[in-house]
């Protein structure tokens, strides 16, 4: 039988979600606390994203991604926060119970007033696209290759057919050209880039790497090394289109197709996942459905900036903090809040109407002129919208006084002006 | 028959026996043959036993109900899942006990479902039993509305061929049967003793017996011991495995009643994903393992008639496999036979359910061998000295505990998705695994939702540091499948 160990809070993550999270809890005076780091340095994904563009909210400074990490891990150093590296959680439990496991300390198990799952993402395989073809080797994805060059020190390949353009995807393009390696194309599927607008310029086009849209790789071939792919233009159904195929010549195959957030042990936990994220219903304090238990970061929706998820950590540090001294001011007030047809994702998905909130919103096709809904509480204009840039909009706190009482949903949606 | 080569420069060594090729087939009868007197050898061209069709297949164990009564493969594969059960023991190797629903989508449908259950009991095969919509509902509850009746039979079972593959040749290899991996034969010639002399890429070997069990080549074998009238036609399936979030869409082994056998077949894999299959392509090219997108497609559309929920979106991978039938049996049978030319070589041309009639096959190519004149004589066995390691994932939490005390590394989870430690990789490594592909068939790490985005940076560097190589040596399956380009200057 495990002994078990009393904690306050622990903390599954130690990338730029669970470290702020960790620091904000110790600036706040929660003690008690254990942050969980299955790799061997803390910084999550930052320490291999070595260009820069990070912090800029944050620190009004633009660091590169070990960079921001470090000022993190500073900040935990201070305020001697207790990081347990090559430490991985294996199961929670909805009474609040984890057991984690190291080589150094082996299995043991903790009972926790409260938890902040903080796992990130991660990118999706060849499989989950259903790529044709043949299965040799020298088929990556974008994020492994990214750890491969800036971490190991190795190359993956020289000559590189990227599919996806998804900004690790873009970034790596840049990455591997400065590299010696020929990117000979970056293919989209839809018409516009997935990622965003600045990794599209200063990635792609400053260093006149093609960019594809409206392509995709159709068929892989080589039997032991990629030896190349058939790229073919697709329809707005994302239907070939006779024709138009083409062979190109490759070693390499890089996919940036997406990210999905890691919520295994939010399943395990019994927690429900939103369909739209992929990541847990919360409310307005990132609270799951399970009293106690909070999400955030990409673990909870895949974001665009890393200073938004450092700053959702810290939210979901002020929800643990009612949770461990035992009272959750509006808990029980629910206003779901609905996206129609135009939306993609909406978080969260419930709020109490009791203090501000930070909504993220991502609309599922690009729009221009859009105007933006929140019921009949908040309307805002924007010149356009596209799925790959997250809206965020604040309701503020005296929003809510006109709301009616008994209110129990709010409708978000967007229109072309 | 051409007469024997001079170039006796590499001769690898003088055998009663050689078994070419180390699938499940092969492996099955070399183990069986290694209880025996004598002197033997298994060849296989693979980097490792059951890495050919063995491995890209359903990897099911089924009842004879799909063989026509009265049929070799029938009788071979009757009692396959109690056979398999019992291996599973001797061998130490996983074996998943699942139970089949082959299911009527249609009362039009109800006759095939009698039809498979009179296959089967005529087969030798008990336990059928015919189940209303309600029962369905009950025992799957995903399972689509539209179905009226279902046959039920317990007991069936699935297993990862590379994992017995490599427990049953390693059992041979400890009774003293020398293997022969990454050899390619590509000669059969007869000495004036009457000796065959098999050309391999590794060197020559002579035998008194020679056992084709190459699967997809044993009409080339066949070629080269004088038997050129052995046809193989060909077929590619499509398979889909689903990640282990929607493994409670299927219990059983299911089936549908469409098109050719299991071309509906939904069933939960040995390690727990939902594999779903089969749709039939034809194909010229033995090699011909490329998934088509509209592979994926059909095979995602038959497994939808059946449970309506399965979804493109939890899809991991997808894979192809090849599927044989012969020109010299009817009715898809199976054809092992000694050659009319050579009673001293058999020939072993199987397709579909193979796997499930290996462990009969083997018998039956004893009982063959001896017919020939091989004194079979069985000789003191060793005990299976190979144990499997254990794995992490399904231990429970006191045997984990158990498991990180002896070995601290068992604490060190490499890969994420599939819970492998990196104890695990290390001793898969050590027993032999010296690529990215054999340490994936071997410990799993690699093959759940994320196939290896994150851990197979860390495989590489376990194969790296484990092996004393490069990394540039790495390979994914052996020689020309390299993992990285090259080391940057620091």
């Amino acid at each position: 039988m495990l002994t078990v160990s009393h904690l306050d809070l622990a903390i599954i993550g130690s990338g730029p979600a669970g470290l702020a999270a960790a620091v904000k809890a110790k600036q706040t005076g929660i003690k008690d606390l254990v942050v969980f780091e299955r790799d061997q340095r803390p910084g999550g994904i930052l320490p291999q994203c070595i260009h820069n563009g990070f912090g800029i909210e944050k620190f009004k400074e633009e660091l590169t991604g070990p960079e921001y990490a470090n000022r993190y891990i500073k900040m935990a150093d201070t305020h001697d926060v207790d990081i347990e590296l090559n430490t991985m959680v294996l199961e929670i439990e909805k009474d609040k119970t984890l057991i984690a496991v190291s080589e150094q300390s082996g299995l043991r198990k903790f009972q926790c007033k409260s938890i902040i799952l903080a796992m990130g993402c991660r990118e999706r395989p060849r499989g989950a696209i259903g790529i044709a073809g043949t299965r040799p080797a020298g088929i990556f994805t974008a994020g492994q290759a990214q750890r491969l060059v800036n971490i190991e020190g190795y190359m993956p390949g020289e000559n590189i057919v990227i599919q996806g353009s998804g900004d690790v995807g873009m970034i790596m393009a840049r990455r591997l050209t400065l590299e010696g390696a020929k990117v000979k194309a970056v293919a989209e599927i839809q018409p516009y880039t997935s990622g965003l607008i600045r990794n599209e310029v200063q990635c792609l086009h400053d260093f006149n790497i093609p960019l594809l849209l409206g392509h995709t790789v159709s068929d892989i071939h080589g039997d032991k090394r990629v030896e190349g792919v058939t790229l073919v233009e697709v329809d707005a159904d994302w239907n070939p289109i006779a024709g138009t195929a083409v062979q190109m010549a490759c070693d390499t195959l890089l996919l940036s197709v997406g990210l999905v957030p890691e919520n295994e042990l939010t399943r395990k936990a019994g927690i429900s996942i939103d369909p739209h994220t992929g990541g847990p219903y919360v409310n307005e304090l990132l609270e799951t459905g399970v009293k106690g238990i909070f999400s955030c970061g990409n673990a909870l929706h895949v974001n665009d900036f890393v200073d938004d998820v450092s700053t959702e950590g810290e939210i979901a540090t002020r929800g643990a903090h009612y949770r461990i001294k035992g009272k959750m001011p509006g808990g029980k007030q629910r206003i779901a809040l609905k996206g129609d047809s135009t939306i993609g994702q909406v978080v969260p998905q419930t709020i109490s109407g009791l203090r501000p909130v930070m909504l993220s919103i991502r609309v599922k096709r690009p729009m221009q002129k859009m105007t933006l809904h929140v019921g009949d509480i908040l309307e805002k204009r924007f010149p356009y919208a596209r799925p790959s840039e997250m809206i965020r909009v604040r309701l503020p706190g005296k929003i809510f006084s006109d709301l009616k009482p008994g209110l129990t949903r709010l409708d978000v949606t967007c229109q072309e002006r | 028959m051409a007469t024997a080569a001079n170039d006796r420069s590499c001769q690898l060594g003088d055998f009663d026996a050689v078994v070419i090729g180390a699938g499940i087939v092969g492996a099955m009868i070399i183990r069986e043959l290694s209880r025996l007197k004598g002197r033997f050898a298994i060849v296989e061209k693979e980097m490792f036993p059951g890495f050919g069709v063995s491995k890209a297949s359903l990897s099911q164990i089924h009842l004879p109900d799909f063989c026509p009564p009265g049929s070799l493969k029938g009788k071979l594969c009757v009692n396959a899942p109690e056979r398999f059960k019992k291996l599973a023991g001797e061998l130490d190797v996983d074996y998943r006990e699942v139970d089949e629903l082959w299911l009527a989508l249609a009362p039009a449908q109800v006759s095939l479902l009698k039809e498979a259950q009179f296959r089967g009991e005529a087969n030798g095969a008990k336990g059928f039993e015919l189940v209303g919509p309600q029962k369905i509902r009950e025992l799957e509850p995903h399972i689509t509305p539209n179905a009226v009746a279902g046959l039920r039979a317990k007991g069936l079972g699935v297993i990862h061929p590379p994992q017995w593959g490599r427990a049953l040749v390693a059992h041979a290899v400890q009774n003293g049967v020398q293997l022969y991996l990454q050899t390619a034969v590509r000669n059969i010639t007869k000495n004036e003793n009457g000796t065959f002399l098999i050309d391999t890429s590794g060197g020559i070997l002579s035998a008194k017996y020679v056992i084709n069990a190459a699967g997809l080549y044993a009409d080339e074998i066949a070629q080269m011991a004088g038997d050129g009238d052995i046809r193989l036609i060909l077929r590619k399936g499509t398979m889909l495995i689903f990640d282990k979030s929607v493994s409670h869409l299927a219990r059983h082994m299911i089936f549908g009643t469409s098109g050719a056998p299991h071309s509906q077949d939904i069933a939960p894999t040995v390690h727990g994903n939902l594999i779903v299959g089969v749709h039939y392509a034809k194909t010229e090219s033995k090699t011909d393992t490329r998934v088509s997108r509209e592979g994926i497609r059909e095979t995602l559309k038959l497994g939808q008639m059946l449970i309506p929920a399965l979804s493109e979106a939890d899809i991991i991978t997808s894979f192809a496999g090849i599927l044989a039938t012969n020109t010299m049996s009817s009715e898809g049978d199976f054809y092992i036979a000694p050659s009319e030319r050579e009673p001293h070589v058999i020939h072993i041309i199987v397709g579909a359910p193979g796997l499930s009639a290996a462990p009969g096959i083997a018998d039956y190519v004893i009982k063959l061998l001896g017919d020939a004149g091989f004194k079979t004589t069985e000789q003191k066995t060793a005990q299976l000295r190979h144990r499997r390691w254990p794995r992490f994932e399904s231990a429970s939490v006191e045997q984990r505990e158990q498991m990180v005390a002896e070995n601290p590394k068992h604490g060190h989870i490499l890969c994420r998705c599939e819970q492998v430690t990196e104890a695990e990789i290390r001793e898969a490594i050590r027993s032999g695994a010296n690529t990215m592909d054999a340490v994936k068939h071997l410990t799993r790490a690699g093959m759940g939702r994320c196939q290896g985005g994150f851990c197979g940076t860390f495989v590489l560097e376990q194969l790296i540091k484990q092996l004393g190589i490069a990394p540039t040596e790495v390979t994914k399956n052996g020689p020309g499948s390299y993992q990285i380009s090259k080391v940057m200057n620091s």
